[in-house]
């Protein structure tokens, strides 16, 4: 049987406008997908576990401080920061960029609700973009470093949001953020085939607007502890310990003598 | 009834001469489409200021929205001329704007060079293969529940207005298109078709291909034969990720 139809003969004029497609030819579906896959795992696991950790707020500084203080205990926490958030986070947002500036968004013609939720993603990714930029520089790498004193994460972000300028940006942060996150999970589905159905986007629509909205959500009243619920918070509640009130060292130990820890052995 | 029908239609003489706007005042009658209003142009080709110039060149060949010949600017937005009626057009004193389609080569006033389809289709083999030097017999048998599946995929008219409403589909992306895509769907669902489902799927992971879909969706809303174009879409991107799998693992 013949599977395959003669070569086309080589059409030596070059169509103007759009081009053809380039049957199997580039790299650009696997940077696509990974860009895809990269907004929900890790990039968006990590968004969960930042706005789930900053509700520890709720619970006062010192609570959060015990929080910062847990994070900055996992194991291998700088490879887990670079190789988990920083170096996907940046994939994804340059490559967002680069697909955000190569669509030609037509809503003013096709005002449908499809349409705006595309553009939408595009303009949330890139005010999520230059929050992010602003809010690592700041909050990670400049000023106090926090995971040498996880005491004074709360007095940092509420002199920080002290400035009603930053106060409103990060609440707008917050809402594009999640929103791009939220669309972000419905995409992932529609594209990756798991929600082929309109039915089932349909309802997959109401999920990621629930989670979203509950994101968000978290995030802003996060933002309204450490602005208002707390005011005036101590600079750092897990001050280092001074030398005077450390333990006191041990005496030397008269030879002969039983070990108080450990019983039995002799010294 | 105002006896008198206001058109403004954006006309070129050759691919690379510049654009002008025409203004004409066509007799209303009943149930008039914009396929019989450009033929009522065509009869007396005299602009509102009583010049005389040329009859319109468009496309178009059924007149019932089957051939998908004369998709067109109307009043802005991509539809088939045929379909497009001149009562439910009209607002008030408001003219009808005719334009070429803006996203593809320019032949001469309404009419473009839609050929980036035909290749596209020819990218990704969207036939059944059943030409040979002997008779091959009957083809395999196909259940009803497929034939329902294929049947409105295999209603697309090639018009490209899935792609005209894009904003995924520029010279920038060279996006497929919807159309293509839901056609790999049909021909992959073929029993027979199925035979060159792999390179179908795998051309479609070339640049251009069904990644760069936005899903902004106005692909299923401006389809004037309402094909499922989304869930092709989403099915056949599926498709193509398990391929890619496959094959870095086995070829």
């Amino acid at each position: 049987m013949a599977t395959t139809a003669p070569p086309a003969p080589a059409s030596s004029t070059r169509i103007k406008g759009v081009q053809p497609l380039r049957a199997g030819q580039g790299n650009s579906f696997l940077w696509r997908k990974l860009h895809s896959l990269s907004g929900i795992i890790p990039i968006g696991a990590f968004l969960v576990e930042h706005i789930v950790s900053n509700f520890e707020t709720w619970n006062g500084p010192l609570a959060y401080a015990k929080q910062v203080v847990f994070l900055n205990s996992l194991p291998l926490v700088r490879v887990l920061e670079w190789g988990l958030i920083f170096i996907p986070l940046a994939f994804h947002a340059l490559y967002g960029v680069f697909i955000a500036f190569r669509g030609r968004s037509n809503v003013n013609v096709y005002p449908w609700a499809g349409n705006w939720m595309y553009i939408s993603q595009r303009v949330t990714g890139l005010i999520a973009f230059a929050y992010i930029i602003q809010h690592v520089l700041r909050q990670r790498f400049l000023g106090v470093q926090l995971p040498e004193h996880p005491g004074a994460a709360f007095h940092k972000v509420q002199v920080e949001l002290s400035n009603p300028w930053m106060l409103a940006i990060y609440v707008v942060a917050m809402i594009a953020t999640t929103w791009h996150f939220a669309y972000g999970i419905w995409l992932f589905a529609a594209k990756w085939g798991i929600t082929p159905g309109d039915k089932a986007r349909k309802r997959f629509g109401y999920v990621c607007a629930g989670f979203g909205a509950a994101l968000c959500l978290m995030g802003l009243i996060s933002i309204y502890s450490v602005v208002y619920k707390y005011p005036n918070a101590p600079e750092d509640v897990l001050p280092e310990q001074p030398a005077s009130i450390s333990l006191p060292t041990p005496s030397p130990v008269p030879a002969g003598s039983t070990n108080p820890a450990q019983p039995g052995e002799v010294r | 009834m105002p006896s008198i029908i206001k058109v403004e239609i954006k006309r070129q003489a050759s691919p690379d001469s510049p654009a002008v706007t025409e203004k004409f005042e066509v007799p209303y009658r009943p149930n008039m489409n914009i396929t019989s209003l450009l033929g009522e142009i065509a009869l007396n080709p005299t602009t509102i200021t009583g010049q005389a110039t040329t009859p319109i060149t468009y496309d178009s060949n059924c007149l019932e929205e089957i051939c998908g010949s004369c998709a067109m600017l109307i009043n802005g937005k991509a539809r088939m001329a045929c379909s497009a009626l001149v009562d439910k057009l009209r607002s008030g004193d408001e003219p009808i704007t005719l334009a070429p389609l803006s996203k593809f080569p320019i032949v001469r006033d309404l009419s473009v060079d839609r050929s980036v389809l035909f290749e596209n289709l020819k990218a990704v083999k969207a036939w059944v293969p059943i030409d040979g030097t002997y008779d091959l017999g009957s083809g395999p048998r196909q259940i009803p529940q497929i034939q329902e599946q294929r049947y409105p995929l295999s209603n697309c008219i090639s018009c490209t207005i899935c792609m005209e409403v894009c904003p995924q589909f520029n010279d920038s992306t060279n996006f497929v298109g919807a159309a293509t895509i839901a056609q790999v769907k049909l021909f992959n669902m073929d029993p027979a078709g199925a035979v060159l489902k792999e390179e179908r799927l795998r051309a479609l992971a070339g640049d251009g291909g069904v990644q760069e879909c936005g899903f902004a969706q106005n692909c299923v809303e401006a389809c004037p034969k309402q094909l499922p174009l989304t869930e092709a879409i989403s099915d056949v991107s599926r498709d193509v990720i398990f391929q890619g799998v496959k094959d870095f693992f086995t070829l």
